[in-house]
Parts: C-alpha cells; structure tokens; sequence
C-alpha cells in the first residue's frame, strides 16, 4: 500500500499558445480515494488524458503502478479503467452490447465478460435500460455505462473524470457504493469534480489544480488545514475570495428592463 | 413587430399591419446575407461566383427557350423543365440545410408573432435570393416560348408569378416538414440517408438523358408532359399553352389549380411552422418506445446478451467482437449505412446501366470493387471519438493488427460476395461469358488493393466525420479526405498492374484467362496482409493524434 499508483513528472502540455498543463509533478498513493479538484480550465481533463495515454504530453513523464505509460503500455492499458468527459461511447449498441464488446476487446472469456456485465447492469440499476441503445441513454445513463464499461476488466487504478456530472443523488449514491467496494479491495480511484461537498465526504486524498499546476496536494485534512471546510481552503487556494459581481450586474433582477 | 402582438388587427385581410413586418424581414435577410459575405474574403468570391454562375445560366435557359418558340416540342419542354426545376425546389432544402439563406422561423421562436403575417413575410422574404431570381428568368422564358397572343400574353403575366411562388411555397413546405422531421432521432438518422438519393437519382438522370439524345427521344416524353401539365408548377405553364391554343376552360382550370394548391401548401407550411414553434420536442419519447418493445422482445427470445446467431458464427475475442461491432453499425449508424448503401448502389448501377446501353465494356464492373473498397478508408473517422475505447485496448502492434483485420473481415463478408455479383451481372447482360474469370480476378486484385490502402490510408490520414447534418469531413479536414481517398484510389490502381499486365499479356497470347481469377485472388489477398501489417505499427504509435484527428466532428 506505500507503492504509488501513479507518479507523473514535469508533464506539460500546450495547445497552441494556450499552456493547458504546466509542468505537474504528482505521486498519487495507491489504495485511495483520490480527488482531483480545480476550476473549469484548470487542466484536470487534459492532466488525466496524458496520464491514461489518450493524449501525448509535450514534456514529461507518467508511470501507472511503475510502468510508463508511453514505453510500457502493454503492462498499463491492463490494468487501468478510464471514464474520460467529452468523448463519446460506441452508441449505436444498446448497453450490454457495448460492454460485451468492451470486454472482448480486454481480452477477457466471452462467458466472463456476460457474467461481469450482467451484474454491473444490476448494480447500476440499468438492467431496464440495457436494450436500449446507448445514444436514447440520459447524460447520467452514459456516465454509469462508461462507469460499467471501465470496471468490467476490474482495473487496478481506475480514472474518472467528472463521474457524477449529471447523475441523479440516487445513481451517485450507487456509484459510491460501488467504488467504495473497489477502493477498500485495494485499488486505486482518481476522480476529477467540481462538488467540492463530494470530494469531501469521498476522498482521502486530494490535489488541486489551478491554471495548469497542481496547488495543493496531500491526505484531505492537510489540504483543508485550518480552514473551515474544504470548499473555502480550495477558494482560497485557487485566489477566488472576495471576487464578487459587485455593481457590474446592477441591472439584474428588480423587475426594470 | 408591435403591430403584431396588438392582437384582432392581424388577421390575413390587413395589409397595413403586416407591410412593416415584410420589410423588416426582408431587410433582416439583406442584413444576414451582408454579415455572412463580410465574414470571409472567400464566401464573398464564392458567393459572387455562383451569382453570376445563376445569371449566367438564366440567360442562357431565355436564350434557348426563346429559340424553342418555333419547336413543335416547346410545350413538352418547358413543361417538364418546370417540373424538374420544382422538384430541385423541393430537394433543395433537405440536402443544402446550411446553404438555405431563408430565414430560420425556428429562430424566430421566442419573438412575439403570429403565425399568418409570420407567413406572409417569410414567403416574400423568401423571394430575395438567386435561386427565385434563375426561377423568375425560368419562368419567363417558358411563358414567351409557348405563349401566343393577347390570351397568351394575359395567362403569362399570372402564370409566371404564380409558379414562382409555387416553387418558393414548396421549397418552405419541405423545409418546415423536414425540420419537424429532423427533431427526433429516428428522423434525424432517415435525413441522412437521403443524401444517397441524389447519388442514385443522378445516376438514373444520367442514363435518362442518354435515352433522350438519342434521336427522336423528346416525342417519348409527350405522355409525361400530358400529366405534368395538370400538376403545378407545371400546370401554370400549360395553362398558358392551353390559352394560347385557345382551349380557355382548360387553361382556366390549370390556373385555378395552381392557385388552390398554392393556398393549400401556404396553409400546410402555415401549420407546420405554428407546431414547430409551440410544440415541445418529443424525440426522446418516440424513441424510447420502439426500442424497448424490441428490447423486450429480444430478452424473452431467450438471448443472452449479444450472444445471438451472428456472434456464434464469428470468432472469439477482439476478431468477433469487432466484426460484430461493425456489422452492426451498417445498420445502425445512419452514416454507415448512407456510406453502405451508396457503394452498394453505385457500384451495381453503374456497370449495370452502362452494360444494359449496350456499349459498355466488361472491365467496367470492377467499378464496384472501388466503390466497396472506399469503406475501408478512414476506418477510426467512423468510430468518431468512441475510438478511445479502442485505444485503450491497443497497446502493441499485434494489437493493432487484429482490430483492422477484423474490420478488413467484416467488410469483405459482404464485399466479396457482392463484388462477384456484380462482376457476374455484367458479364451476364453482355453476354460476355468468356470473360468472367478474368474479370472476376480483376475486380478482387482491385478489392485488395483497396482494402490494403485504405487500412493504410486509416492510419496515416485519419479525419472526422461530423454526426450531424450532411457534411462528411470536419471543417479544415477536407483536404485530407480528398489526400486520402484519391491517393488510395490511385495508389490501389497502381498496386493492380501487374495483374492488369497479365491479363493484357493473356489477350495477346490468346487464351488462359482463368489464370487471371487465381493470380488476382491471391494477389488481392496478399496485398491486403501487407497493408495491414504495414499500417498497424503506424496504428499503435500514433493512437494519441489519431483519436485527436477523429474527434473534431
Ligand atoms: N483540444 C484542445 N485544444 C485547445 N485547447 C484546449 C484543448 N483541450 C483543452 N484546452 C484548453 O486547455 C485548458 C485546460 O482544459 P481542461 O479541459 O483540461 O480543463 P478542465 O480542468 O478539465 O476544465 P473543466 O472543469 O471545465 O472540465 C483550457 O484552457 C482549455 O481551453
Ligand atoms: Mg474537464
């Protein structure tokens, strides 16, 4: 459990004369609940593309459970998951299709792969759903399915980025339960959000990003130090205090055109 | 557009109130059409360009149409040329969405209108524009080619306006359908399909035309033009025959009908555009419904997920999974299926049709090969930014092989069969039996060849395939599209000369030309392992760009 799941260093990543990564150095430990927290913009997309190797950094270096990403990437695609945000699923199959082809494609026994899938559309209450085509699917229903899809090779170090995004408190409720499980065999999750409540009561661990470095990293207790809640250290951390509308919005509201 | 809200003084027999709102309108549209040509120096040529292409054109219908006065075929011609410019109106905004200068009543949704001065405004805005001006100078032209006298001349000057509007009526009444059409998924995936109609419709208006310029071709078409001249557009133009040749009931009655159903598609599009902008969109209702009937059906049917017939039949592992991945998405993915069906299409109808004239030659069937074979290229485009699923299951080069054989598998299940189908039709309707092999043999050298630079051409020139709308390349990807396509298409060509040079060398020494049929089977076959083997390494190293080239759509 000392062992880390991921260490990245010097990663940078610029697209044009954006600067989208600058230069991030991370161990991430092995075994937690992992939060990666930052403003929109900050580089949690772009930082968790590189580290699953959908995405080549301009600098740098990743290595998942002590293989790299880049020279190794027999040893890593095994063993990681990956929910990415904004890219799309194979939608044109219903969603036990497309975990059964999601599982053939790891390589796993066809009969594994309909066992697995079976009980991860029950779980994830999409047993009524799994007919359906994907593309009918609600924004909450792609997110369990690529959830689903990502599990079903039972990876070592699973990345999400913004799972909860337009999940229902039930499903989110569902999905903890489910990492919970995970986490607590010994695996690792690394997940990006903006809840800052959520990443709260789930991580043991969290980094923040802001403009393309990592701010703040540490167990939950150590980044929220003395203040009050994690949500106001990472206001603080990321200089967003006391930034108010002020008179610039004085014609909003009121009733007056 | 007060005036429009202030309730009872609206009502269609009020022209004052709703003249601001036409010139509003109209001068909206001047206002967008100035904004869109002021954003780029090259839309602005562009736009020139086909203005003076529409003048240029229009002027050269007048000429020829006047020169038709005299013909004993003006009435024929002209009815049918109206026709056939009416169903252009009618298409036209099914498949050039975005080139539709009309304003977009969608648009126009949470402006307080109502809908009959919205109408009327929209239907005279829809009169600016080049396409009404070629209409205009259309009809005209028709009007003097068959006119004759006072009669004539009166029936022209409300025919021609008439069937202007007519077109324009029309061309909204699609549009308005189609939008509806387009706002549920199932719609959505039928419009895609019909962009093949134009590929297949040219290739019967093609042959058609090829009919007709043979001698004595235009007395074939006068029993159409007896039943298009009762069919507005049309019929405006036959009523001003019909009062010119004296036969006033008749040209009354045509009159009359162009103007009944003028109010009727006015009336239609009325409708049409009052539900789009009150109704909610219920796409995802109707969707659902079908889908979980079937679902159910499927469940009870005793299948285990996805474990029906075709994955039995299928190997195991990624091979199968592939495999049945991609069969399935020629039915499913509206784009693939448009891709399939338009290979399939054209690549029958071509050497049928040139076979069925009876000058064509055998070699034409190989036509179908290529057609087939362009489903290979851009194979990751088609995945759209799905294809990360694929490559986090990529990690070698191997790896990377066994994906695009699979896919090179699922594709010749049908292209081979299909490809000799069309060899053996040719030859059949030549009548050129002796042929078959050697032809046979070509036409699967060519296969191969196709299918291996197209898995090279995948690697190398991966683009996007945009999921909505008609377009098939992402912006600033279409040169890449054409780099990729004509290169492979030349480059297979190339690859297949030596089994070109055989078979001439056959013809010269007379005879064997089933050896051709072996040499290009196995050639074909070889070509496509060297093509796989060569670009799955290229697959493995540059997943990364390759997932970012596709993901633009
Ligand atoms: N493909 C791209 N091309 C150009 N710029 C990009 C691209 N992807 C990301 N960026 C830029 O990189 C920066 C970081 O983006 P990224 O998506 O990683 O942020 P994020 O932290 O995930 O934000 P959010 O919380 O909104 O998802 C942004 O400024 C974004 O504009
Ligand atoms: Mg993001």
């Amino acid at each position: 459990m000392t062992a880390d799941a991921v260490r990245v260093q010097g990663l940078w990543k610029r697209f044009g004369e954006q600067v989208a990564v600058a230069g991030i150095d991370l161990a991430l430990p092995a075994g937690k609940f992992i939060g990666l927290v930052g403003p929109n913009g900050a580089g949690k997309t772009t930082t968790l593309s590189m580290i699953t190797g959908l995405l080549r950094p301009d600098q740098g270096s990743v290595e998942v459970v002590g293989h790299d990403v880049w020279r190794d990437p027999v040893e890593v695609k095994a063993r990681i998951g990956v929910l990415p945000e904004g890219l799309r699923l194979f939608e044109r199959l219903s969603g036990r299709e497309l975990l059964a082809y999601s599982g053939r494609l790891r390589g796993l026994p066809g009969d594994e792969v309909d066992q697995r899938a079976g009980q991860l559309l029950d779980v994830l209450d999409l047993s009524g759903a799994q007919h359906k085509l994907v593309v009918d699917y609600s924004t909450g229903m792609r997110k369990k399915i690529g959830l689903a899809a990502a599990l079903l090779h039972n990876p070592e170090v699973l990345f999400l980025d913004e799972p909860f995004e337009g999940v229902d408190p039930v499903s989110a409720q569902t999905i903890r339960g489910v990492l919970e499980r995970y986490t607590a065999s010994g695996a690792t999750v690394v997940f990006s959000s903006h809840v800052m409540e959520l990443v709260e009561s789930l991580c043991d661990w969290v980094a923040v990003m802001a403009a393309g470095r990592i701010r703040a990293h540490g167990p939950l207790a150590e980044v929220r130090g003395g203040a009050p809640s994690l949500q106001s250290a990472f206001l603080e951390l990321v200089g967003a205090t006391g930034r108010d509308a002020g008179d610039s919005l004085d014609w909003l509201g009121g009733g007056t055109r | 557009m007060t005036t429009a809200t202030d309730g009872t003084t609206t009502a269609a027999d009020a022209p004052g109130p709703s003249s601001p709102l036409v010139s509003t309108f109209v001068r909206l549209k001047l206002a967008l059409l100035r904004n869109g040509l002021r954003q780029s120096a090259g839309r602005r040529a562009a736009y020139l360009a086909s203005v003076l292409f529409a003048l240029a054109g229009a002027a050269l219908l007048l000429l020829g149409l006047l020169a038709l006065r005299d013909s004993t075929h003006a009435a024929t011609v002209t009815v049918l040329a109206t026709a056939v410019l009416a169903v252009g109106w009618a298409v036209m905004p099914l498949f050039f969405a975005s080139g539709d200068e009309t304003l977009d009543a969608t648009r126009l949704v949470m402006l307080p209108l109502r809908p009959r001065p919205l109408v009327r405004a929209l239907l005279v805005t829809s009169l600016v524009g080049i396409g009404p001006l070629f209409t205009l100078c259309f009809a005209v032209g028709s009007a003097v080619a068959v006119g004759r006298g006072a009669a004539g001349l009166l029936t022209g000057v409300v025919a021609v306006p008439l069937a202007l509007l007519l077109c324009v009526a029309l061309a909204r009444a699609v549009a308005s359908a189609n939008i509806r059409l387009l706002s549920s998924r199932k719609g959505r995936d039928l419009a895609v399909l019909s962009g093949l109609l134009i590929a297949v419709g040219a290739q019967v208006v093609n042959f058609g035309a090829q009919r007709l310029s043979a001698p004595g071709g235009l007395a074939k078409l006068d029993p159409a033009a007896e039943v298009l001249r009762w069919l507005p557009p049309s019929a405006s133009i036959g009523a001003v025959d019909s009062m010119s040749r004296g036969a006033y009931g008749t040209g009354l009655a045509q009159l009359a009908l162009c103007g009944v159903v003028l109010a009727v598609l006015v009336a239609f599009w009325g409708r049409s555009l009052t539900r789009l902008m009150t109704a909610p969109d219920g796409s995802t209702l109707q969707a659902a419904e079908p889908s979980r009937d079937r679902g159910r059906g499927r469940w009870r049917g005793g299948g285990r997920g996805g474990a029906h017939g075709l994955s039995r039949l299928l190997p195991p592992g990624r091979t199968g999974a592939v495999m049945e991945r991609s069969l399935r998405y020629i039915w499913r993915d509206p784009k693939t299926k448009a891709a399939w069906v338009t290979s399939l299409a054209i690549g029958l109808i071509v050497p049928l049709f040139n076979a069925l004239q009876g000058t064509g030659s055998v070699y034409i069937a190989c036509f179908a090969s290529g057609m087939l074979g362009i489903l290979m290229y851009n194979q990751f485009g088609q995945d759209t930014s799905a294809f990360w699923m694929v490559a986090m299951t990529i990690s070698s080069a191997p790896d990377a092989y066994a994906e695009l054989r699979a896919r090179a598998l699922a594709l010749s299940l049908v292209t081979v069969p299909y490809a000799a189908f069309v060899v053996v039709v040719t030859v059949g309707v030549l009548g050129d039996w002796g042929r078959l092999a050697e032809v046979l043999g070509l036409s699967l050298a060519l296969l191969g060849a196709m299918l291996a630079t197209g898995a090279w051409a995948s690697a190398r020139f991966p683009y996007s395939i945009p999921q909505e709308g008609y377009k098939n390349v992402a912006p600033g990807q279409a040169g890449l599209a054409w780099i990729s396509v004509f290169g492979g298409m030349v480059g297979a060509a190339l690859l297949c000369t030596p089994v070109i040079a055989l078979s001439i060398w056959l013809h010269v020494v007379g005879g064997w030309g089933e050896l051709v049929l072996g040499v290009g089977a196995l050639y074909g076959y070889g070509l496509v392992l060297a093509g796989l083997r060569l670009a799955a390494p290229r697959v493995a190293d540059r997943l990364p760009e390759i997932l970012s080239a596709v993901s633009r759509g």
